[in-house]
């Protein structure tokens, strides 16, 4: 069945088709239709589910922390400010294993106010041990919903994805609604090995000293490596089931390339079009979406770039005193290569600006024309 | 005990921190630099009482309506439960901190209400605890005589009893009137102790029919033949015909034998012979009224007593002093008296008399009672026991001068009271069984003393000494008590017979206590310096230190646990615990 | 007389005399084993003991110091959703992640009217950290940040008020001083439903600067000098003052404590003040 829905929608269809059971969380914009969607869903029975209309972010997480530790499926929704309330019961979340998935709605940061879509919020939270999926297109959005349950109720982790704020959250488009049985089949119900139980009391996240702290973190970071193969299993398994499968990464016309472009979310569709002209008029030009962010899947972007000489990274956010984060992780990993491209790095589209072709087209043009990168990121699609 | 967990390897450590061990391991009594003690002490009533019953022990059983229990707890110690539960001047409730606190526990009506239980039930005390050959006599059947007979004989040794009066019982059977002390009450608790083997004569008077040296058969003499000798007032005019003494009067109405009394009955003296034979006066249908020398306040005779003579419309005329007995045909017909005023104190701290000259006055009687003192009739014996001021002198044993006599009750220097008498007896029983079974009893008296003021406990001289060991000495006083736990709660009053009925007969005018009065009486009890397993220490431990050992305890102490706060000392109501230097 | 099982092990980490521990002692007499408990921040994330051990013998979740609230509403929906209506959550929390960082997060729950019990350990101060002021520190205490030079100036924030004010459907004050007042009014809120609200005074030794053996004292006279009477509210309402004061003058309490050592006369008689003051209140409310 396909339905017209906006990618806020397609996040609450993916919630109830996952059969979330406890949900929480507080409205923002523009995260708010998500919420107002599954209120409406959990009214009416389609999703029995417990929802919980919390008073912060950070309540909405710790609701989640407290009914994933009773043994349920939680989810919460959140966007920029929110999601920087939470910041402290993400890595409550994370350090107590307990498979949490959120979607957020990928909005900039004030102060000064703004609403629109940015990922600084997300990247923000990279160290919080949730693992990241940035999702191009509505379908995407609710398939990776159904994924990330999966993903994280595999390797105990909590898993969140995002959709860009606008461009996917409000904007309508066709989406394929899973078979409720075919999710149940390859998603059964959560059933953890430790729980909240009184018949079997265990004291969970006690005061741990010195002596023993450093190996929970250890297998944190096990479980996130692990967390790449997961997904990726998760993901074809996905697609022998429905049709449709994403990758961690997602190559477009990348043979032969002699730059690719390295985009994530919303972007992803703007660059296919981009790329599509160019190659028209002969320019060997590539792009690559970066699906996952969390844990960083190195080993295949490096299959793809290893033989490219230049790669320009747009980034739809910043860390400042760096520059673009994608970019700066995209270093990160490839540094230790000996046959490596050179990174260029871009800054594009902060705080809603859209990222059109020509912003896109400059990029390229800029980077081509470059022997060297930049020592700093190059900002794009800026008042001159 | 729960060990402790350690994980190796980091393959070993679970996926997620969880707890899989309770924190029992960790032994927080090594923090400890003091340790509580559960330590019983000495409850001041028990310590005030002259025959040393466990009377807090009592109080918490009849608390808990093991009346009878309770009964036997108190004939461990002294034979004369029912006797004392009437005529006893209680000085374990004078002792008694709740007295301080608001009214003292009602410990003689108590004794009292338990053995009218146990003589309705039937219940008779322990019997012998072995079987021994060695003899002893015992010269006297007053409540010294009758109490160290029972001690000897429960010991296991055989007593023969030997009383000058054709009765057993001594004052308690000729001295003290009906209505205070049934005969049917005493005779009960006599005849327990003759069940228990003891042998009596009566009619046998030391001196008259037979002799010190009479009773070489026996290993050990117990001398308490009592203070039946009247004072003489020392008056002109005291020989005269209508003039008797108390006693003399008391014992006649006790025996039965007709007492010829005239209308206008005068009393003289403040003691409890004086308000007894006043009260009897007014019941044999003559009008009585008393003169004392000095005041209502150096009254000897106790409070209740004097009350009640009042309440039945008894006279007491104070600071009178007689002079003079005017006789008229051989007959008193008139007294003469002086008014007194009170001087500077005697050496027993009452003001003394001072006669105002030129105060006479003249009273019409038709009879007198001189009720100013008994002393003891010490002729029959020999000198070489050690005698001084019309008593026998003793040691701190009771034991005389001579090996293997001892004596108590009235004619050793002690207060002439019924449960000083049963004290003195008892310690005769306990340093006489020392003697015949020549054990050293140097330090023992210190041993099975309860308190600083002399009672001894027969418990504690039965007990091993190593039990004994444990035992505190120190006796416990308000200050000592944590009062919070305490609300303040009127004693209970005894019914007693009305006035209209009692002056018209000998019938008993204490009723005593209804149970379920009793058992809310006894509830007031603080149980001083005893653990009554309140449990305050267990429920509010912090260190889950302080173990139940079932409902009946006693509660221990965890000493792997206990971080040695000090809550639990801090709130026991009743000084049942200390804290003590850790020793390492 | 009181519930004999004990779900509190011995060998915690409390300090002597700890009125925390006490307390948690008496209320899980109260509550059984079907109970699971949220410590956030405070002295229990360390007394409960260390991995891999517990102190207690049902389930807990330690969790951030602004949560218990909000993480006991998250357990309570998992259980229903589990079918479990019967397991008490209970939030277990101290003064400072009550009165001030998790006062929103109870608020919510209390609005919400969750189906939580709340308990508000008070300690009257940030013990754990090392004895810092919170809003439930009394005017003219000592604390580590209200030197004795410069004591704290404002009155201890009123909790039950607040929580009143929210008509949840029970709310009540109780101490360590009065075992079985705290228990009967555990036993009480854990048979109704909604957020239940349950204040317990809990001495702290070593933050009050008094004798570890004057713990329950110290408490007793806090009832009694009507520093912390005993009451409940029910539907934010009805309140009912369940231990009669001896109305004893507050200095027989502060005297006990170094931490109103430095207290002037007129600072112990604006503080006999107040407290005459909330007393009349409180006792307008009860006869209302």
């Amino acid at each position: 069945m396909k339905k017209i829905m906006v990618g806020n929608h397609a996040v609450s269809w993916g919630v109830m088709l996952s059969r979330a059971e406890v949900i929480s969380a507080y409205p923002i914009t523009p995260q708010t239709t998500i919420v107002e969607e599954l209120s409406v869903l959990c009214a009416d029975g389609r999703l029995k589910a417990k929802f919980i209309p919390v008073e912060s972010e950070h309540s909405a997480m710790a609701c989640c922390v407290g009914a994933a530790a009773a043994g349920v499926r939680t989810f919460t929704a959140t966007s920029g400010q929110g999601l920087a309330l939470m910041h402290e019961m993400l890595h409550w979340a994370s350090g107590a294993r307990l498979p949490i998935v959120m979607a957020t709605v990928n909005r900039a940061l004030g102060s000064p106010w703004n609403i629109w879509g940015e990922q600084t919020d997300s990247l923000s939270q990279r160290d919080t041990g949730w693992l990241q999926l940035y999702c191009e297109s509505n379908q995407e959005v609710l398939d990776t919903v159904i994924q990330a349950f999966k993903i994280a109720e595999e390797i105990s982790l909590p898993v969140m994805l995002n959709l860009d704020a606008f461009f996917l959250s409000h904007t309508a488009e066709p989406v394929e609604i899973p078979e409720q049985s075919l999710v149940d089949d390859f998603l059964p119900p959560y059933q953890p090995e430790f729980r909240l139980d009184p018949k079997n009391p265990h004291s969970f996240g006690c005061m741990t000293p010195p002596e023993y702290y450093m190996e929970f973190r250890y297998k944190i970071q096990q479980s996130m490596l692990q967390g790449k193969a997961v997904a990726q299993q998760v993901d074809d398994a996905f697609g022998r089931v429905f049709g449709r499968k994403y990758g961690l990464i997602e190559p477009y016309r990348c043979e032969g390339a002699d730059l690719i472009l390295i985009t994530s979310g919303a972007i992803a569709s703007t660059a296919r079009v981009v790329v599509d002209n160019l190659r028209e008029k002969g320019r060997k030009v590539g792009m690559v979406k970066v699906r996952l962010f969390r844990p960083f899947p190195k080993d295949e972007l490096l299959e793809i770039l290893r033989q490219v000489e230049k790669v320009a990274v747009v980034d739809r956010n910043v860390s400042f005193g760096v520059g673009g984060i994608f970019a700066h992780e995209m270093r990160a990993a490839l540094c230790n290569e000996k046959v490596r491209p050179a990174i260029f790095s871009y800054i594009a589209g902060l705080g809603g600006r859209d990222v059109t072709p020509p912003v896109l087209n400059d990029v390229i043009y800029q980077t081509y024309k470059r022997q060297e990168p930049e020592a700093q990121s190059v900002w794009v699609g800026m008042r001159s | 005990m729960p060990e402790q967990i350690i994980f190796k390897r980091e393959e070993d450590m679970p996926y997620l921190p969880i707890t899989f061990g309770s924190m029992a391991w960790n032994k927080t009594g090594t923090w400890r630099y003091l340790r509580p003690k559960f330590e019983n002490k000495i409850s001041p009533c028990i310590e005030g009482c002259p025959a040393g019953q466990d009377i807090e022990g009592a109080m918490v059983l009849i608390g808990k309506g093991k009346i009878l229990q309770a009964w036997d707890l108190f004939k461990e110690e002294n034979p004369f439960p029912a006797v004392c539960g009437r005529v006893c001047f209680h000085p374990c409730e004078s002792s008694c901190n709740r007295g301080e606190f608001d009214e003292a526990v009602s410990i003689n009506a108590l004794e009292r209400f338990m053995a009218d239980m146990a003589s309705r039930h039937g219940r008779k005390p322990l019997g012998k605890r072995e079987k021994r050959k060695e003899k002893a006599a015992i010269v006297g059947s007053g409540p010294a005589g009758l109490t160290c007979a029972y001690h000897l004989a429960r010991l296991g040794y055989g007593v023969t009893v030997f009383e000058a009066l054709p009765v057993l019982g001594g004052m308690l059977r000729v001295g003290i009137p009906e209505y205070r002390l049934p005969k049917k009450v005493l005779e009960e608790e006599i005849d327990q102790i003759l069940e228990l083997g003891v042998k009596a004569e009566v009619n046998v008077r030391l001196g008259k029919d037979f002799l010190m040296n009479d009773l070489k058969e026996y290993q050990a003499i117990f001398l308490a033949m009592g203070n039946h000798q009247s004072k003489s007032l020392g008056i002109p005019g005291e020989d005269t015909q209508g003039i008797m003494s108390g006693l003399e009067f008391l014992k006649n109405v006790n025996l039965g034998k007709a007492v010829a009394l005239g209308k206008r009955v005068a009393v003289i003296g403040g003691g409890n012979t004086a308000i007894d034979a006043a009260r009897s006066v007014l019941r044999l249908g003559s009008k009585p009224f008393i003169l004392y020398r000095r005041t209502r306040e150096e009254m000897p005779a106790f409070l209740g007593e004097i009350l009640e003579a009042e309440e039945e419309g008894i006279e007491i005329s104070y600071l009178v002093s007689p002079v003079r007995v005017i006789a008229e045909n051989g007959k008193v017909s008139r007294l003469e008296c002086l008014k007194n005023r009170l001087g500077p104190a005697d050496e027993d701290g009452r003001r003394r008399p001072v006669e105002i000259k030129g105060s006479n006055f003249f009273l019409e009687v038709d009879q007198v009672i001189a009720a100013i003192g008994e002393e003891a009739d010490l002729s029959p014996l020999p000198k070489k026991l050690g005698l001084k001021e019309n008593a026998v002198l003793t040691d701190e044993r009771g034991a005389t001068r001579q090996k293997g006599v001892f004596a108590g009750g009235d004619i050793i220097q002690q207060p002439r009271t019924v449960v000083h008498a049963i004290g003195s007896g008892k310690r005769a029983a306990i340093f006489i069984d020392c003697f015949l079974k020549k054990k050293k009893w140097e330090g023992l008296f210190e041993a099975i003393r309860i308190g600083e003021q002399g009672t001894l406990s027969m418990k504690r001289y039965l007990q091993a000494e190593n039990e004994r060991a444990s035992l505190s000495s120190k006796t416990v006083r308000l200050k000592d008590l944590n009062l919070d736990y305490f609300d303040y709660k009127k004693r209970k009053k005894m019914p007693k017979t009305q006035v209209a009925k009692r002056v018209g007969s000998f019938e008993e005018v204490n009723q005593g206590y209804a149970e379920e009065t009793a058992v809310a009486e006894a509830k007031r009890c603080f149980n001083c310096g005893v653990c009554n397993l309140c449990d305050n220490c267990y429920i509010y431990c912090p260190d889950v230190a302080i173990l139940k050992q079932g409902e009946d305890g006693p509660n221990v102490i965890d000493y792997d646990h206990c971080k040695g706060c000090g809550i639990c000392v801090e709130e026991c109501p009743r000084d049942a615990m200390v804290m003590e230097e850790e020793r390492r | 007389m009181y519930e004999r099982r004990e779900l509190m092990y011995a060998g915690h980490q409390a300090c002597a005399g700890c009125g925390a521990t006490m307390s948690m002692r008496y209320a899980l007499k109260a509550l059984g084993e079907k109970t699971i408990l949220v410590i956030p921040a405070c002295c229990w994330s360390v007394l409960a003991g260390p991995f891999p051990y517990s102190a207690l013998q049902v389930p807990v979740i330690h969790t951030a110091f602004e949560t218990g609230a909000s993480t006991a509403s998250g357990i309570k929906a998992g259980l229903e959703m589990r079918g479990d209506t019967e397991t008490t959550v209970a939030a277990w929390v101290g003064d400072g992640g009550t009165f001030d960082i998790g006062i929103q997060a109870l608020s919510g729950a209390a609005e919400r009217n969750d189906d939580i019990m709340y308990f508000c350990y008070d300690n009257e101060a940030y013990m754990n950290t090392g004895i810092q002021r919170s809003s439930a520190t009394p005017f003219g205490t000592w604390t580590t940040t209200t030197p004795a030079n410069h004591p704290k100036g404002q009155p201890k924030k009123n909790m039950m008020e607040i929580m009143a004010a929210h008509r949840i459907p029970y709310a009540a004050t109780c101490t360590v001083a009065f075992p079985e007042d705290m228990m009967r009014k555990i036993s009480k809120a854990k048979a109704i439903r909604g957020t239940r609200f349950i204040h317990i005074y809990s001495p702290c030794p070593t933050g009050w600067k008094a004798p570890s053996s004057l713990s329950v004292k110290i408490a007793r006279l806090a009832v009694h000098t009507k520093i912390f009477p005993l009451y409940e509210v029910e539907g934010g309402e009805r309140y009912n003052i369940n231990v009669d004061p001896k109305n004893l003058p507050v200095d027989e309490y502060l005297r006990l404590q170094g931490r109103f050592a430095h207290l002037t006369d007129d600072e112990v008689h604006t503080t006999q003040e107040t407290v005459d003051r909330e007393w009349e209140r409180l006792v307008k409310k009860a006869l209302d």
